[in-house]
C-alpha cells in the first residue's frame, strides 16, 4: 500500500523535481572538483614537466623525472629511504594502535565504574594538534634539560636511556610511539563502538559455557572485531603516508638524524618547497613525488578494502 | 549477572592498568601547563612538580611580542565558515542523492566518496597553482575553500546514509500540502538531520583547526597566520627560552582542551556515529 | 542527548554566522584602522605620508636588536616605518621564493651568501645594485664577490660576516691552570685534560648537520686542509674532497668526538647553546654570532680562541665567512623608500650600529672617518685573529651547493654519520664528493 502511494507521487513530482536537482548537486560538485579533485590532477599532470617556479610550469620532459626519481642519485635513495620508513612507520603504528587499542578498550568496555570516564580521557590527545604534541615529546626527550631521562632515572632504569631522536635506530620507532600515543584514543574509540555492537547475548552465553576472559576474547570478540582492525588499519595507513607534521616537529623538514625518519610526507614538502640549496629538487619532481604517493595510497586502500571486505561490514553496520 | 561478581582482583587489575595509562594521557599534558606557569629558572630547578610560585609571565610576553587575537580570530573564522558551508553544501547534494532518482546518481554519490581515500595533501602543488591565479594566496579565504572541499566527500557520505532513512511520506505529505522541493528539504529533512549534521561538524572540527600544512603553504603575513602556523613560528622562535615556550604551546593546546571537556559526550557520540559510515 | 546536540549545532551555525560576517567586518575595520594610523601619521608628518617597509630575514633572534637598529633609521626618516618581520631560517629560502614569485615579499630582502643568494637573484626578484649605490665600488672584493653574479651584476649590500672558533668559560681553564691552545696538539691534550677530570668538554651534538659543517669542518678543518688556496682549487676541479688535505681535515675533527658530551647524538643546536650557556659544559666550538647569546646568558668569563694550527708557526686559515647581504625587491610598492633604507645600510652609521646590537657580526663597510669602536671583547679577539691570517669561508658553499645534491647538504650528513660511527672519514669524503659528480661540472670531466 505504501510501496504504491510512494511510486505513485514520484511519478507525479518527477518532472517539477527534476529542475532542483542540479541545484543542489551544483556547489558541492564545483567546489569538490575545482579545488580537490582538479588539483590532483594537475599534480600528476606537472609531473611531467620541468620548471624552476611554481606558478607555470616550462618545458615537457615525458617520463623524465620519474626516471630520475627511480635510478638517479640522490633522488632514488631519498625515495627508497623514505618509502621504507613509512612502511616501518606504518607497521609500527598499527601493531601499537591495534594491540593496545585493542586491549585498551576490552577493559574500559567491562561494566565498572567509571569507565565512561576512561573513554574520554583516552580521546583527549586526539584533539591536540600533532604539531604541538611533537614540539612537547621532543622537549621531554631532549638529552640534555629533558624530563624523559629524569623519570628513567628516578625508576632506576637510568641504564635504558639512549640518544632517542639522535640515533639512527631509536628515531622513527619513538616518534612512532609519539603518534600512536595521540591517536590511540581514536583506535579505542573505534574498538568500542565495534563492541557495543556485539550482541550481548552472544557474550552471556559464552559466560554460561564457562568461556574465561581471554576464550572470550579469543573467540569472540577478535572475530567480530575484525572488521574494526581493517577500519583503524585503513585511517593509519592514510594518515601514517602522508604524515608531515610530527617530523617536522620532532626531525625537522630533513628527517633528522640523516633522514632516518624521513617519510614521504617530509620528502615530498622538502623537495617541492625548499630550495635547492636546502634540498629542493624543483616542482615537477615534486610532483611526480605526490604522483607515487597518491598511487601507494590508493592501491593500498584499494587492497584493504579487498581484503576486509568492507561493503559487507558496511552494510552490516549501516542497516 | 556473571559480569558483576567478577572476583575483586580482576576488577582493581582493570583499574590500575587503566590508571597507569591515564596517567600516561595526562602527565605530559599536565607537564606542559604547569611548566607554563613557572618561572624561568624553577624549569630547571624543579621539572616534575608544581610550581612553587605561579606566574604569568610566559603568557604576558607572549600576548606582548605576538598577535594572538589575529590568530584566533583566523583559526575560529576559517574553522567555523568552512564547517558552516560543509554542512550546507553537503546536505544539499545529500538530498538530491538520496531522494532523487536521476542519471548518473551512483557515479556522482561515488565520485564524492573517492575523496574519502585520497588524501588532498597530494594536490598541494595544484591548490597553490591555483590559489595563485585566483589572488588568493596569503589569504584565509583560501584555506576555508580547501577544507570545505575537503570536508564535502565525509558531508555526502555520512548525510546520504542518514537523509535515506528519512521516511519518504514525510516529504510527500508535504508535496501534497504543495510544499516545494527546497521548502521540504529546508521544513522536513534539515531538522531530522540534525544529529548526523552534528557528527559532520565534529568530525570536521578536529582536522581543520590543527592544520598546519595548508597554512605552511598557503599563508606569508602574519595578519593571516593561523594558530597552528603561528605556534610552529613562535616556537622555532624562542626555542631557547623555556617560559615562553610552553606558554606557547599551552596557547595552542587550552582551547581545544576545555572545548573537548565541556564537549567530551558528543565529541565520543559524534565520532561514533561517524566512524561506523565514515572509511 | 538529542537536545544538547541540537545546542552544539545551534551555536556552532550561529558563530559561523556572525564569523561569516565579521568577516567582512574585520577587513573594514582593518581598513579603518590604517586610515586612522594614516590620518595620525599625517598629524606628525606634516609634509607627505608615511609609508611601511617590510623587511625580512632568517634571523628571528634578533627582533628586538633590529628593531633598536630601526629606531634609528626611523627617527632620520619620519616618513617611513620599518617593520622587521625574520621567518625561521629553516623555512626562510622556501618561504622567502613563494612570497617573492606571488608578489607578497618584502621590500627589503636579507640574502644569503653565494648560492642561496644568487638563486633569488636568478628568479629575477631583486635589483641590480651597481649604479644605485656607487660606494658599493668601496666595499672588499671578496664581501661584493658573494652578493655578485659571474657577470658582475652586484645584487646584494654586504651587511656582516661571521667568524668560526671555540668558546670556552674561563673559570673552568683557571680552574685547572689551562691556556688558550695554539695547535692542534695542545688542544687534544687540553680536552684529554679536562675530561681527566671529570668535566663535560664540548656542548657539541650531531643533532643538527650544519654546525659540523659550518663551524666544525670549515672552521677548525680549515687549517688541516689549506684553508683558501685548497677551496679554490676545489672549486676549479683541481682537486677533491677525497684528496689527503680535505681527508685529513675530516681525521682531525673526527678526533674531537671522544669528548662530546654523553647522549651527544640527541643534541641539537639549542640544546648546545643551552648547555654551554648554563655552564654545563667547558668549551663550545661555534661562531661569532653567539656571542650576543652568551652575554645575554651572562657568562662573564666567557673567552675565545681562534682553531688551533697543525704545527707551531703555521699560519691560521680562518674561516671568516660572508653571511648576511641585504636586496631590494624589484616588484616593492614602496620601492623609493625600500632604496632609502638600503642605501642607509651601506653606510658606516649603519655598520657602527650593527654591530654595537649585534656583537659578533662584522661589517665590511669601509669607514672613511675612522675605525669602528667594538666594546665587546670577544667580538674584539675574532675580529683581531683576521689580521696576519689568511681568510677563506665555508668550504663547499660556493657554487657547489647550487643543486641537489647540494654540498652543503651532503657535507652536513657526512659529518654527522662520521660523528655517529658510520661512517670512517675516509667514507664521509667520498660521500659529498660522490655526490658532487653527479652535477659539478668540474667534477664531470
Amino acid at each position: 500500500m505504501v510501496g504504491d502511494r510512494k511510486k505513485l507521487m514520484s511519478s507525479i513530482n518527477k518532472k517539477k523535481i527534476r529542475y532542483f536537482i542540479p541545484l543542489f548537486l551544483a556547489s558541492g560538485i564545483i567546489i569538490y572538483t575545482i579545488f580537490m579533485v582538479v588539483p590532483i590532477l594537475n599534480s600528476m599532470f606537472l609531473s611531467f614537466y620541468t620548471g624552476e617556479g611554481m606558478s607555470t610550469p616550462t618545458e615537457f620532459v615525458g617520463f623524465r623525472n620519474y626516471i630520475r626519481l627511480f635510478t638517479q642519485f640522490p633522488f632514488k635513495d631519498r625515495f627508497i629511504n623514505a618509502f621504507w620508513n613509512n612502511v616501518k612507520f606504518f607497521l609500527i603504528v598499527t601493531l601499537i594502535q591495534n594491540v593496545v587499542g585493542f586491549f585498551m578498550a576490552v577493559l574500559i568496555s567491562r561494566k565498572f565504574w567509571g569507565n565512561k570516564i576512561f573513554r574520554r580521557i583516552s580521546f583527549l590527545p586526539v584533539t591536540l594538534s600533532v604539531l604541538v604534541v611533537g614540539f612537547l615529546f621532543s622537549l621531554m626527550l631532549n638529552p640534555v634539560w629533558g624530563i624523559f631521562d629524569k623519570i628513567l632515572e628516578f625508576l632506576r632504569l637510568g641504564f635504558l636511556i639512549r640518544p632517542w631522536l639522535g640515533s639512527t635506530t631509536t628515531a622513527l620507532p619513538v616518534i612512532a610511539i609519539v603518534i600512536s600515543w595521540q591517536w590511540m584514543g581514536e583506535a579505542i574509540l573505534f574498538y568500542m563502538a565495534g563492541i557495543d555492537g556485539i550482541d550481548e547475548e552472544v557474550l552471556e552465553a559464552a559466560k554460561i559455557d564457562g568461556a574465561g576472559p581471554l576464550a572470550e576474547i579469543r573467540y569472540i570478540l577478535f572475530p567480530s572485531l575484525l572488521p574494526v582492525i581493517g577500519i583503524v588499519t585503513i585511517l593509519i595507513f592514510i594518515g601514517d603516508f602522508t604524515q608531515f607534521d610530527i617530523i617536522y616537529a620532532m626531525a625537522t623538514t630533513r628527517g633528522n638524524p640523516t633522514y632516518s625518519t624521513d617519510l614521504f610526507g617530509s620528502l615530498f614538502y622538502r623537495v617541492t618547497f625548499q630550495s635547492a640549496e636546502r634540498g629542493g629538487w624543483g616542482m615537477g619532481m615534486g610532483a611526480a613525488v605526490a604522483t607515487i604517493m597518491f598511487l601507494i595510497v590508493f592501491i593500498g586502500v584499494i587492497f584493504w578494502l579487498y581484503i576486509f571486505r568492507m561493503k559487507g561490514l558496511k552494510d552490516k553496520e549501516g542497516a | 549477572m556473571a559480569r558483576t561478581k567478577k572476583p575483586l582482583l580482576t576488577k582493581s587489575l582493570i583499574y590500575i592498568i587503566l590508571s597507569i595509562y591515564a596517567v600516561t594521557i595526562f602527565y605530559p599534558i599536565f607537564l606542559m601547563l604547569i611548566t607554563s606557569l613557572k618561572e624561568n629558572k624553577e624549569i630547571f630547578t624543579n621539572p616534575y612538580g608544581l610550581p612553587h610560585v605561579f606566574t604569568l609571565d610566559g603568557y604576558i610576553k607572549l600576548l606582548k611580542i605576538s598577535n594572538y587575537g589575529i590568530y584566533f580570530r583566523n583559526s575560529i573564522i576559517v574553522t567555523v565558515t568552512s564547517i558552516f558551508f560543509i554542512l550546507v553544501i553537503s546536505s544539499l547534494a545529500s538530498f538530491a542523492i538520496a531522494k532523487y532518482r536521476f542519471f548518473g546518481k551512483r557515479f556522482i554519490y561515488f565520485y564524492f566518496i573517492a575523496g574519502l581515500i585520497v588524501p588532498i595533501k597530494l594536490g598541494t602543488i595544484g591548490i597553490l597553482q591555483t590559489m595563485i591565479k585566483l589572488h588568493l594566496f596569503d589569504n584565509i579565504t583560501s584555506l576555508i575553500i580547501i577544507y570545505i572541499a575537503m570536508g564535502i566527500p565525509f558531508g555526502v557520505f555520512i548525510l546520504t546514509d542518514f537523509i535515506r532513512l528519512i521516511p519518504e511520506e514525510l516529504s510527500n505529505s508535504a508535496r501534497i500540502d504543495g510544499c516545494s522541493e527546497p521548502r521540504i528539504f529546508y521544513k522536513i529533512i534539515v531538522p531530522l538531520l540534525q544529529p548526523a549534521l552534528a557528527a559532520v561538524a565534529i568530525v570536521n572540527f578536529i582536522p581543520i583547526w590543527n592544520d598546519f600544512w595548508f597554512p605552511l603553504i598557503l599563508i606569508r603575513s602574519d595578519s593571516m597566520k593561523t594558530v597552528p602556523l603561528a605556534t610552529a613560528l613562535l616556537y622555532g622562535q624562542y626555542e631557547t627560552n623555556f617560559g615562553l615556550i610552553f606558554a606557547v604551546l599551552s596557547m595552542a593546546s587550552l582551547p581545544v582542551i576545555i572545548f573537548y571537556l565541556i564537549l567530551s559526550r558528543q565529541f565520543i557520540k559524534g565520532l561514533t556515529a561517524g566512524a561506523f559510515k565514515g572509511e | 542527548m538529542k537536545k544538547s546536540l541540537l545546542w552544539l549545532l545551534i551555536v556552532l551555525l550561529s558563530v559561523s554566522m556572525v564569523a561569516t560576517f565579521s568577516l567582512a567586518g574585520c577587513k573594514e575595520k582593518t581598513a579603518e584602522e590604517e586610515a586612522v594610523a594614516e590620518e595620525e601619521a599625517a598629524e606628525a608628518v606634516p609634509e607627505g605620508e608615511q609609508v611601511t617597509i617590510k623587511l625580512t630575514s632568517w634571523r628571528t633572534e634578533d627582533i628586538e636588536r633590529m628593531n633598536r637598529i630601526n629606531a634609528v633609521f626611523m627617527e632620520e626618516n619620519p616618513d617611513i616605518i620599518v617593520d622587521f618581520q625574520p621567518i625561521k631560517d629553516t623555512e626562510y629560502d622556501a618561504q622567502l621564493t613563494s612570497s617573492l614569485e606571488t608578489g607578497v615579499g618584502a621590500d627589503i630582502i636579507w640574502l644569503r651568501s653565494f648560492d642561496p643568494g644568487e638563486l633569488i637573484y636568478n628568479g629575477g626578484y631583486i635589483s641590480e645594485l651597481n649604479d644605485v649605490i656607487p660606494e658599493l665600488a668601496d666595499f672588499p672584493s671578496a664581501a661584493i664577490n658573494a652578493w655578485a653574479s659571474d657577470d658582475g651584476v652586484i645584487y646584494g649590500v654586504p651587511i656582516a660576516g661571521v667568524t668560526h672558533g671555540v668558546f670556552y668559560l674561563g673559570d673552568i681553564f683557571e680552574q685547572y691552570g689551562l691556556e688558550e691552545p695554539a695547535t692542534w696538539a695542545e688542544f687534544i691534550d687540553l680536552c684529554q685534560t679536562l675530561k681527566d677530570n671529570g668535566e663535560t668538554v664540548f656542548a657539541q651534538g650531531t643533532g643538527d648537520g650544519w654546525p659540523l659543517y659550518e663551524v666544525i669542518y670549515s672552521g677548525l678543518g680549515a687549517n688541516f686542509y689549506g684553508g683558501e688556496a685548497s677551496r679554490q682549487a676545489l672549486m676549479a676541479g683541481d682537486m677533491r674532497l677525497t684528496d689527503e688535505p680535505f681527508v685529513d681535515a675530516f681525521k682531525a675533527v673526527d678526533e674531537l668526538q671522544q669528548f662530546f658530551p654523553s647522549g651527544y647524538e640527541a643534541i641539537n643546536y639549542v640544546a648546545m647553546q643551552q648547555m654551554f650557556g648554563t655552564r654545563q659544559a667547558a668549551m663550545f666550538i661555534g661562531g661569532s654570532w653567539e656571542i650576543g647569546i652568551f652575554r645575554d646568558a651572562e657568562l662573564d668569563d666567557l673567552g675565545w680562541f681562534a682553531p688551533p694550527v697543525e704545527n707551531e708557526g703555521d699560519t691560521l686559515q680562518y674561516c671568516f665567512h660572508v653571511d648576511m647581504g641585504v636586496g631590494i625587491n624589484k616588484a616593492s610598492k614602496n620601492y623609493d623608500a625600500a632604496l632609502r633604507y638600503l642605501k642607509w645600510t651601506s653606510t658606516p652609521e649603519f655598520a657602527q650600529l650593527f654591530m654595537e646590537n649585534l656583537p659578533g657580526f662584522f661589517s665590511y663597510t669601509p669607514n672613511p672617518t675612522g675605525e669602528y669602536i667594538l666594546e665587546d671583547d670577544v667580538a674584539l679577539d675574532n675580529l683581531n685573529a683576521a689580521s696576519g691570517a689568511d681568510l677563506t669561508v665555508r668550504t663547499v658553499w660556493e657554487r657547489m651547493s647550487r643543486q641537489e645534491p647540494s654540498g652543503n647538504g651532503m657535507m652536513e650528513e657526512a659529518l654527522i654519520k662520521m660523528y655517529t660511527d658510520v661512517l670512517t672519514p675516509e667514507e664521509a669524503a667520498a660521500l659529498v664528493q660522490d655526490a658532487l659528480n653527479t652535477w659539478y661540472e668540474p667534477f664531470m670531466e
